[in-house]
């Protein structure tokens, strides 16, 4: 055996003992919490004393979680809607598997044929990208330059969805123009302009002369996604290839399939990909902008997760007064056989109690404010801020909210470890406080 | 040199006058004090200490305020550290300080300690439901109810109690876990005359029917005076001040 493998053996082992006596404990302590119900009764009735609705402290320290807990779930669910609609537009630009080629290919490989009939490939489309020079008029532009099939384009990519202004066959021998560009350049549909291949400078190193083409427009389109709506032309793929002069060449290809089984996919389509082409999914693609997405979501969540911490610290130091305030019954209990113990799971359980009510009642109230986000959104835009601005920058109709069952479990388990925590404060006073003496006097 | 001319220091031994006193004691030791000193720091409380009481006796102890009797009540329950000397409680010894739960010993204080929070009933179960896990009620439930009068009040909140029933609902709860000894401290402190003599009578009604012994401190003559057995605790002595009988004669 390898020295890799001992240590993985050791480990595995290691990990299996300490689930073992975890389990161990757990069982134990729900035996020694079942034998003690007395210790829920008091922990409970110190919290809602009998015929009244709480005490003060219960219904401030449940307050303060509560809302440290809801604003964690807003705006986890919202930065989670927000990640998902970006999501959406990147699949919905990009296809979720791309195959791109080191070198110009020939869009009716047979290898194409293959992947069409894989298991979860429903469509495939060839695209050409590239950069050209645009004039209209005076103005230039550089956009970026898509070509695309208008025969298999619709099956892979939502162009359709897309379209503010024009027709879908338009696309066959006009060019769609994302609508900031339009606006910029002065175009409507119908208008006409001109477009530079790249190659042209190549052509004048040559003391050559390459005109331009003339291209009408079909249709505007805007698809969400800021940097694609910013300045992109969608031409037919013919027309792209000739501006690349890639002959029947193209760059590559776009491949829309179940998106459940993506890896799946995508490793089937490397597998029959020759040299030269490889294939990737959308995540992969963009791995870098979704690093940067999650990493804002935790340390929002990071940053969120101190109010959660002051309001169970709040609630430690009335635990604290109430262990000195109570410390004549606490040292009673002890004289009717409660241990140290006992006492200790009496202010665990309170914090643990408040910690659940707090959770309960903060997810109660996130889900409230989460179902009427779009009319709270709206009356603070209509008073703060031009709400046009806000939509158009965002694009979106209504505010993305997105419960991930993931939060929820982190929520709970690190609200629940806190208010423990802070349960330790009053436990560490109880067991300083000489508390026996203080039956001594009244 | 520390003795009181009207006070002489005693060494108690009860045993053989207790079939005179009365039916309810029996002649057997239930707890021996030996030699027991309490000082605060270089400020000494009470030395030598020394007596023993039967089971189903009531004792007294009196002093002025300061004088050390709560003190030595919890030093007899295990509750207070002490310089030197052994309780014996039950044939078994009690460890000044270290041990909060006695088996056998309850207590009743002046100001009764009822939580709050809880219903009178709850207040009179929750020793029982430590002690015994709360699966079962106590066997004198009924008993203890009907002689202290607190079938009407068991689902009030103590808030809502007078003083007199407060206390009435501490001794019930002292007595439902059938203790072989009583200390009180004077539970007749915080309320007037006619209230306190009503508890009086209530506690030694209840030592009496489930044979328990009773240490009873209190500033109260009176109350004293309806004890067994009556000491005074004065410049850090013990001293008996005789029996009952030999007192009243």
């Amino acid at each position: 055996m390898g020295a890799s493998e001992h240590i993985r053996a050791s480990c595995t082992e290691g990990v299996r003992r300490i689930s073992f006596r975890l389990r161990q404990k757990s069982y134990f302590f729900i035996i020694f919490t079942v034998g003690h119900r007395w210790v829920f009764l008091l922990a409970w009735r110190y919290l809602f004393p009998k015929k009244r609705f709480g005490t003060f402290f219960t219904w401030m320290s449940v307050v303060g979680i509560a809302a440290g807990v809801a604003l964690l779930m807003i705006v986890l669910s919202i930065m989670n809607g927000f990640d998902t609609h970006i999501a959406e537009k990147l699949i919905q630009i990009n296809g979720v598997i791309k195959i791109i080629a080191r070198r110009p290919i020939a869009k009716d490989e047979v290898f194409l044929e293959n992947i069409r009939r894989l298991p979860h490939v429903k469509a495939i489309t060839p695209y050409v990208a590239g950069i050209s020079m645009m004039q209209v008029g005076e103005r230039v532009a550089l956009p970026k330059c898509l070509g695309l099939d208008i025969e298999t384009a619709p099956s892979v990519l939502p162009l359709e969805r897309f379209l503010t202004k024009g027709s879908l066959n338009g696309l066959k021998d006009g060019a769609w123009v994302s609508e900031a560009l339009a606006h910029e350049c002065g175009l409507d549909v119908g208008d006409t302009f001109e477009l530079y291949s790249p190659l042209a400078l190549e052509a004048m190193k040559k003391e050559e002369l390459l005109l331009p083409q003339e291209v009408t427009v079909a249709g505007l389109f805007k698809t969400g996604w800021a940097e694609a709506d910013r300045s992109t032309v969608l031409l037919p793929l013919e027309l792209a290839q000739e501006l690349y002069a890639l002959s029947d060449n193209v760059h590559g290809f776009s491949v829309e399939a179940d998106r459940k089984y993506l890896g799946e996919v995508c490793r089937d389509i490397n597998h029959l990909l020759p040299p030269g082409l490889v294939a990737y999914t959308w995540n992969t693609l963009n791995a870098d902008f979704l690093y940067i997405l999650k990493l804002e979501k935790a340390m929002c969540f990071f940053v969120l997760l101190f109010v959660v911490a002051v309001a169970a610290f709040s609630m430690s130091s009335g635990l604290m007064s109430a262990v000195v305030r109570k410390r004549r019954e606490l040292a009673l209990l002890r004289t009717w056989g409660a241990t140290k113990t006992d006492l200790s799971l009496l202010f665990g359980l309170q914090s643990l109690l408040l910690g659940f009510l707090g959770l309960l009642t903060g997810f109660a109230g996130a889900a409230v404010i989460l179902h009427e986000r779009n009319t709270i959104v709206r009356g603070l835009t209509g008073w703060l801020l031009p709400k046009d601005a806000l939509w158009n920058f965002y694009d979106v109709e209504t505010l993305p909210a997105v419960w991930s069952r993931q939060d929820m479990l982190w929520i709970v388990l690190l609200t629940l470890v806190m208010t423990l925590l802070a349960s330790l404060l009053p436990i560490g006073r109880m067991y300083k406080l000489p508390l026996v003496q203080s039956l001594r006097r009244g | 040199m520390y003795l009181n001319v009207v006070w002489r220091k005693v060494n108690i031994q009860s045993t053989e006058a207790a079939t005179e006193i009365g039916e309810h004691i029996a002649v057997e030791p239930l707890l021996a004090v030996e030699n027991l000193s309490k000082s605060f720091g270089t400020q000494l409380l009470w030395r030598d200490v020394s007596f023993t009481l039967n089971k189903g006796e009531s004792l007294s102890v009196c002093g002025i305020s300061g004088s050390g009797k709560s003190t030595l009540l919890l030093a007899i329950g295990g509750l207070e550290m002490i310089q030197s000397g052994t309780v014996t409680f039950d044939g078994r010894p009690v460890i000044g300080g270290r041990q909060a739960f006695i088996e056998g010993i309850g207590y009743v204080f002046q100001h009764y300690h009822l939580i709050e929070e809880l219903t009178v009933r709850e207040n009179l179960l929750l020793p029982f439901s430590i002690r015994f896990g709360g699966r079962q009620m106590p066997d004198i439930w009924d008993e203890v109810l009907d002689l202290l009068g607190l079938r009407e009040l068991l689902d009030r909140l103590p808030t809502t109690l007078s003083g007199g029933e407060q206390q009435r609902a501490a001794l019930a709860r002292a007595v439902l876990m059938k203790p072989k000894l009583l200390l009180a401290d004077e539970p007749t402190g915080s309320l007037d005359e006619a209230t306190g003599a009503r508890v009086m009578e209530l506690l030694l009604q209840v030592c009496r029917r489930f044979r328990m012994s009773l240490i009873l401190v209190t500033h109260s003559q009176t109350f004293a005076a309806r004890t067994d057995r009556r000491m005074l605790l004065k410049d850090g002595f013990l001293c008996e001040q005789g029996y009952k009988r030999e007192v009243d004669g």
